[in-house]
């Protein structure tokens, strides 16, 4: 059991684990759910976990690399949730509803 | 810090300036006319202006090594020849695009600019020095790729592998870049140079950093779909527009595999504390062969076939990839690699690009009884496809058989003749479903009506050009072994 102190005192391990449990909660939001919008969250989750990772770790070693690389996922993040929003709107309109469950001809 | 950079560092990025400048100009030119398409023709010239001047760019900087943009770009001879190859395959990949019954004529133009793009992301990978570089290339070319997928005229299976390959690629893409975040908090540094010359060191004593290359690789193992990362090749292979697959199988693994190698240079797997991984990666590529070699053997759609097929040799690589990275005579898997990246773009592009002459429809999925006869009414064709075939069942003289035994032999001279065996088991296995569609070309009767073949001379041309390289590097293939061995010597 750690002591309260460890827990109060906010430092890379929180920041880390907590950036863990937002990977892994954006990871079964894209493995487990069928409707293609919460797929596209779960991936911005998972992106976004990376982020807190990378700020966490920068902070901890006064390294500036790491905020700006936030900056180069938080752009790659937008453009996929761009290209992934028209595959949904795409996939609106062939199939009058946004679930893979209709993705049933690419098998074998 | 003050960055500097000068005239050599764009000179160095020429190829990509001039391939995204090009993509630009018919762009333009679409906006100016009032969104009217112009001539397919005229745009495909355009976009062989992009591509042949960044060959053009490319060549004088073979050769040396150097770096660009304070070290963030580096150009040896790994990245000079898979920047000759990935440039190469675009320029065919764009020719079959014009051609193909599946792209959309109204939006030719937009193809062609994401292809010229998604070929600037692939060359952004190979010439990267920096994992955060690497990530962007990555990220550029599979948000083209799934752009054009998505844009066949074909409807419901196109958007179904799209999306597939969107949320499979994406999660593959965090999944390495957390590992890239992780290992940016134990080197404080993303830098590559930095970063492979204390992996050794950091694979032995830190948890963090093991747990960070691994994901990095898993990322990378799942683009050059590897088992068990690989379900999601047949699916795209399969839904994308002929052309696009024909790029997609080639491009991405060239780019990929390029920079893999980059990673593997630095001996990681000598690495004590990373042998289990090592293990299980070899248990994954037997699987891989095998799975990849079953699979084909039970399709009918020629283009699933090849699909599954590609799953094979990216098995038959990464062979390769460990005896490059196990120290010892590593220089010979490296140089196995970088030709087999070769080899297996050249036979693999002309392949699809002849089951993309062979589609009447933008939905029609070929198999092989749509082959019957084809040898009595276009035999040309039918002689081109047989070469490609035997090529990628890998018999002499044929550009394939010696891939395969330039990686079989390195893996043998590095001790790993049981990965070698495997190799030729999955050769084995192969030569059956490779060799069917040659037997129903030549020896079964035509089907009834027989369906219109597409005989584009751009496209015909491209296909009988890739036959008779398969031929010519197949003969001459000591040459070209030795140019390989030069450009991978600087970087191992």
């Amino acid at each position: 059991m750690p002591s309260t102190e460890t827990i109060l005192n906010v430092g890379l391990t929180h920041y880390l684990a907590l950036s863990a449990v937002i990977f892994s909660f954006g990871m079964i939001a894209v493995l487990m759910r069928k409707n293609v919008i919460v797929m596209l969250m779960g991936v911005e989750l998972m992106l976004n976990a990376v982020n807190l990772s990378f700020i966490a770790f920068a902070k901890e070693s006064g390294n500036l690399s790491g905020h700006i690389m936030v900056f180069f996922v938080m752009t790659i993040a937008a453009a996929e949730a761009g290209v992934g929003l028209a595959l949904a709107v795409a996939i609106y309109k062939k199939f009058h509803e946004v679930n893979i469950r209709f993705f049933e001809h690419l098998r074998g | 810090m003050e960055i500097q950079f000068g005239l050599i560092d764009f000179l160095l990025v020429a190829p990509a300036v001039a391939l995204f400048v090009m993509s630009c100009v018919p762009l333009l030119i679409k906006v100016m006319r009032g969104n009217q398409e112009q001539n397919t023709m005229a745009t495909l010239v355009y976009a062989y202006t992009g591509v042949f001047a960044a060959m053009g760019f490319c060549l004088p900087t073979i050769g040396a090594t150097r770096t660009a943009f304070e070290g963030a770009l580096v150009f040896d001879g790994v990245s000079a020849f898979a920047t000759i190859v990935i440039l190469f395959c675009t320029a065919v990949a764009l020719t079959f695009a014009r051609d193909s019954q599946s792209t959309n004529p109204k939006q030719f133009t937009e193809t062609v600019f994401l292809m010229m793009n998604a070929a600037v992301g692939m060359l952004t990978m190979v010439w990267a020095n920096d994992l955060i570089i690497v990530f962007v290339g990555l990220e550029l070319f599979s948000l083209c790729l799934y752009m054009m997928i998505a844009m066949s005229l074909e409807e419901k299976v196109s958007k179904e592998a799209a999306f597939k390959y969107f949320i499979l690629g994406s999660f593959a893409s965090a999944l390495m870049l957390y590992g890239i975040s992780f290992i940016y908090g134990t080197v404080g540094s993303t830098y590559l140079p930095e970063l492979l010359s204390s992996t050794q060191n950091l694979l032995a004593t830190n948890r963090l950093f093991l747990l960070g290359f691994v994901l990095l690789i898993v990322g990378l193992l799942f683009k050059a779909a590897v088992f068990p990362f690989h379900a999601w090749a047949p699916d795209v292979y399969q839904g994308a527009p002929t052309p696009l697959t024909a790029f997609m199988a080639t491009g991405v693994k060239a780019a990929t595999l390029a920079f893999f190698l980059r990673l593997v240079a630095s001996q990681a797997f000598t690495v004590e504390r990373f042998w289990p991984f090592v293990d299980v990666m070899q248990w994954m590529i037997v699987l891989t062969i095998l799975i990849g070699n079953v699979g084909a053997f039970r399709q009918r759609s020629l283009k699933r076939m090849l699909a599954y097929s590609s799953i094979a040799h990216s098995g038959y690589v990464m062979i390769g990839m460990i005896a490059a990275g196990i120290g010892g005579a590593s220089m010979l898997g490296a140089t196995g690699v970088m030709f087999y990246i070769v080899s297996y773009a050249i036979m693999t592009i002309g392949a699809f690009g002849v089951l993309h002459m062979l589609e009447p429809r933008p939905d029609s999925d070929l198999t092989v009884e749509d082959l019957r006869g084809l040898a009595a009414r276009k035999p040309w064709l039918a002689l081109a496809l047989t070469v490609l075939l035997l090529s990628l069942t890998g018999i002499p003289p044929t550009v394939g058989f010696f891939g395969k035994f330039f990686l079989f032999s390195a893996a043998v001279k590095q001790g790993l003749i049981w990965l070698a065996v495997w190799g030729v088991i999955g050769s084995i296995i192969s030569v059956y479903y490779y060799l069917r569609p040659v037997v129903a070309m030549y020896m079964e009767e035509p089907v009834i009506a027989p369906a219109q073949v597409n005989m584009r001379p751009l496209s015909y041309f491209a296909v009988s050009f890739l036959a008779l390289l398969v031929l010519v590097f197949g003969i001459a293939s000591e040459p070209l072994y030795q140019v390989v061995l030069a450009s991978v010597a600087k970087v191992f």
